[in-house]
């Protein structure tokens, strides 16, 4: 009975290898706060065509083939963004992360600032991303509507922001995944700079929607130009 | 009379909509039924109400889709839960390829023409539910009454009166035996009342009670035994052992409180020999710093253990043909079915109670999870026991993140820069700790380097201000002016007792913007939540004063309590409010965390309540304790068996 229970168990266990092995980081994650337009960036990367979207609940993958180089592809991850799953599907995902897409609402990002700049904190200390160090690319959404804000000054403002958040957060709590003390963002002495991180970080602007409405393509260029860099 | 239909995915994309009466676009109340129900787990009952409309939804967990429908309130339409279950089984029935295959891209890239079926099943809805004819009332020949003869009724009569007697002589024989209930006994008798049956029918139902009460008699017999053999008696411990906490610091000289230098001196505090050892606790820690709860983390290994272990203890069980019909309910795809959830989650619903979660909260998240997994496909070697405690541990993390971001030391910056003092309200019952965190709550911001100003509006208890008194000393103790430049860092601010609170409130707020104090906490009686007069005026302290942060002070011990303090609390600061939208309460305070053990359901039970996250986590009565939530390390908590 035992080799008989021995063969039944052999492929359940070389399955489960098999597969940890094959998930290697493959995949682009594109992370957000909620509203950003990350489904629409999305289904525009995937498809080129404008789709209504609703708040996600769960997570959307697809394998994306680059439109130059037909041969590459990287599987794109859409995760929800809202605050109750944002942590729990990046927790998930995380491992399997070859880049990062963060998705900026750059009309809304006046009123929001704090809240993304904690989101990106969050993905950025957190140790499996810094460890890996995976290419970072914030992506200033809603660049046809006319109030929305440049790519340079989200830039500055998220630097500042970034270099408040340090210090408090570091005096509050942390959660426990981060061994031993809060993970230190960029050099102690000097102003937080995007260039002082593990990984490198560019900023594009870009627009989901595109500026001809829902029948025009989308402004993807600066977006599709970092994907085939990183594939 | 639809306002509109949508289909979407649980991934957000639209798949089909239809826009009925003309009105504003589905988006909005769409959003906000996702994010008020489904992401906070009460999808319990499947409809909700959104400004001037009613929606209704449906979801599909085998092909992750949704389905809402939205109408006017005032409308009552009845066809609608019938149309959603048409449609939805059409729906997939029809597009099944495009789920099935192409995951995501055929979801993208295929056209979901729905329209002429969605038209033709809601033509059909709505007729089936106006062709209902009124019932034609049954003519006297039609009825049973007209068949019977007058003989028969009187023999009913008798009959009935001798039944009666036949059961007297059974409740009464029953009695003599065991003690049980006389519910079976009722039943039948009650059966026979109804029922207006001629001679052949009387016969075969006395049968019938006979036969009944001879197997409960054999029932009872068998489980009387039982209860009477004796109960074998635990062995008292031979002497006491130290209770240890697991989640606090165990010092035991902090926990000396009796000094005997300081009792029973009345008038002005004497200087008592301060010792900062016994105030602070813990030696070697960093100033400012809020530590997290320490749990340990064997729990990870522990859930793996057990899922590998779920599936070799069922294979290796009975005998070969046995194993193969085991390894076949493990293998293949199978979809849960409500019956096979049930006994799992009524399980793990009583393990949440066991817990000191609230019993309707247990309820209402056993309710919504299992809608979520319903009809869902699960993958090889899972049994239904881990999938359904998979899908609750993941509910229960979500909950337990906070909805807006708790980073109270970036407001505090943000008031500082605008050149006005951060105002934090402290609200609870009595005894549950609102003075000692408030306490631990001011020394965390001064070791930040904020000066704090403390508002003793407490003017009902006696002593709270001498004690907010003893504080401030303390405090001041520990962080002289000399180290901060000269800024007395904390002072307290106080007009003695039985004075309004509000109004102390109030100079409170203005003195600390004249003196340019950082912070202004807050500190008000307890009340009750019952009790009206005390609501009324808290109401309006919160009111009038406006604070940044209104903060309720709950202990961890508390039971299905909590839920009756905070919807109380939070009716009543919405109902004395004269504003749009009125003041409620921010966050949340979890007081007196040491002394629960793993029974820390009480955290559940707040934040599902009030969708308000967790603040600060009180573990102790020194300076140092306090902490931050974990959610992780209270969900694992709660899902130890």
């Amino acid at each position: 009975i035992s080799l008989t229970l021995l063969l039944l168990l052999c492929p359940a266990v070389l399955w489960r290898v098999v597969q940890g092995r094959r998930s290697s980081r493959k995949a682009v994650l594109l992370l957000g706060l909620c509203d950003a337009g990350k489904t629409l960036l999305f289904a525009r990367l995937l498809s080129g065509r404008y789709r209504d979207t609703q708040t996600s609940i769960t997570d959307s993958s697809a394998t994306y083939r680059l439109s130059r180089d037909k041969s590459t592809n990287v599987t794109l991850i859409d995760l929800p963004g809202h605050e109750s799953l944002r942590l729990q599907f990046l927790e998930r995902f995380k491992a399997a992360a070859r880049a990062i897409v963060f998705v900026v609402d750059s009309v809304a990002f006046q009123r929001e600032v704090k809240d993304v700049a904690e989101f990106l904190y969050q993905v950025l200390v957190d140790g499996t991303v810094l460890r890996n160090a995976p290419p970072l690319l914030i992506a200033c959404n809603k660049q046809d509507v006319t109030m929305a804000k440049s790519a340079k000054l989200i830039q500055q403002q998220l630097e500042k922001e970034l270099n408040t958040l340090r210090v408090t957060r570091s005096a509050a709590p942390t959660t426990l995944d981060t061994s031993g003390g809060p993970a230190q963002l960029g050099k102690k002495g000097k102003d937080f700079d995007f260039s002082q991180l593990p990984m490198k970080v560019e900023f594009v602007e870009c627009s989901a929607r595109g500026s001809k409405g829902e029948e025009g393509d989308a402004d993807l260029e600066g977006l599709e130009k970092w994907l085939a860099k990183v594939a | 009379m639809l306002d509109f239909f949508t289909i979407f995915s649980k991934g957000g994309l639209v798949l089909w909509c239809f826009q009925g009466v003309r009105g504003p676009a589905a988006t909005a109340p769409v959003n906000a039924l996702i994010r008020s129900v489904l992401l906070q787990e009460r999808g319990g009952n499947n409809s909700f109400t959104h400004e001037a409309l009613t929606l209704k939804y449906k979801l599909d967990n085998q092909f992750e889709l949704v389905f809402v429908v939205g109408f006017q309130k005032i409308l009552t339409l009845t066809y609608v839960d019938k149309l959603i279950d048409d449609v939805h089984k059409e729906f997939r029935d029809k597009y099944r390829n495009e789920f099935q295959q192409k995951g995501a891209l055929g979801l993208l890239n295929g056209t979901f023409d729905f329209k002429d079926d969605f038209m033709r099943l809601l033509r059909d809805a709505e007729e089936s539910s106006k062709v209902r004819a009124p019932t034609v009332m049954k003519t006297f020949e039609q009825s049973l009454k007209s068949q019977k003869t007058v003989k028969c009724m009187i023999e009913t009569r008798g009959e009935k009166q001798k039944e009666k007697v036949k059961n007297k002589k059974n409740k009464g024989s029953k009695k003599e035996g065991t003690e049980v209930a006389t519910a079976p006994s009722k039943a039948p008798a009650g059966d026979k009342q109804l029922s207006a049956a001629g001679d052949k029918e009387e016969l075969t139902k006395d049968e019938i009670l006979q036969k009944n009460r001879e197997e409960f008699f054999r029932r009872h017999m068998k489980a009387g035994e039982k209860s009477r053999s004796p109960k074998p008696d635990t062995q008292k411990e031979k002497g006491k052992k130290p209770r240890v906490w697991d989640l606090g610091n165990s010092n035991a000289k902090v926990l000396d409180y009796s000094n005997s230098a300081t009792n029973g001196s009345a008038e002005a505090c004497p200087v008592e020999e301060f010792d900062p050892d016994m105030a602070l606790g813990d030696k070697n820690r960093e100033p400012g710093r809020l530590y997290d709860l320490e749990y340990e983390s064997e729990d990870e290994a522990e859930e793996e253990k057990v899922v590998q272990n779920a599936s070799k203890p069922s294979a290796k069980k009975g005998g070969l043909g046995g194993m193969f019909g085991m390894l076949k309910g493990l293998v293949g795809s199978k979809s849960l079915t409500r019956e096979d959830m049930d006994p799992v989650l009524e399980k793990m619903k009583d393990h949440l109670i066991a817990k000191n979660v609230a019993a309707e909260i247990a309820v209402q998240l056993c309710e919504s999870v299992a809608k979520k997994l319903e009809g869902k496909v699960m993958g090889t070697f899972t049994t239904v026991t881990s999938t359904v405690k998979q899908a609750l541990q993941e509910a229960l993390v979500q909950i337990l993140q906070p909805q807006r971001r708790v980073d109270v030391l970036r407001d505090v910056m943000d008031a500082q820069r605008h050149r006005r003092p951060y105002v934090v309200t402290f609200c609870g019952v009595n005894g549950v700790g609102k003075s000692t965190n408030l306490a631990k709550i001011s020394f965390w911001l001064i070791e930040n380097g904020f000066s704090v100003l403390i508002a003793a509006c407490d003017t009902f208890r006696a002593g709270a201000v001498e004690q907010l008194r003893t504080h401030t000393r303390r405090l001041n103790a520990l962080h002289p002016p000399e180290s901060h430049g000269g800024r007395t860092m904390v002072q307290l601010y106080e007009k003695g007792y039985g004075k309004d609170a509000a109004g102390i409130a109030m100079e409170a707020i203005s003195y600390a913007r004249n003196q340019g104090f950082d912070v202004v906490l807050v500190d008000t009686a307890g009340r009750m939540q019952d009790n009206a007069p005390l609501m009324t005026a808290l109401a309006k302290l919160i009111a009038v004063n406006t604070p940044d942060l209104v903060l309720f002070v709950g202990e961890a011990l508390v039971g299905n309590e909590a839920v009756d303090q905070l919807v109380k609390f939070n009716k009543a600061l919405a109902d004395h409010s004269m504003a749009q939208t009125p003041r409620l309460i921010d966050g949340i305070v979890l007081t007196k965390f040491d002394t629960i053990d793993d029974k820390v359901g009480a955290a559940i039970s707040m934040t599902y309540i009030t969708s308000k996250p967790i603040v600060f986590v009180g573990t102790g009565q020194t300076y140092c304790d306090l902490r931050s939530l974990n959610a992780k390390a209270v969900v694992a908590a709660l899902m130890k068996a």
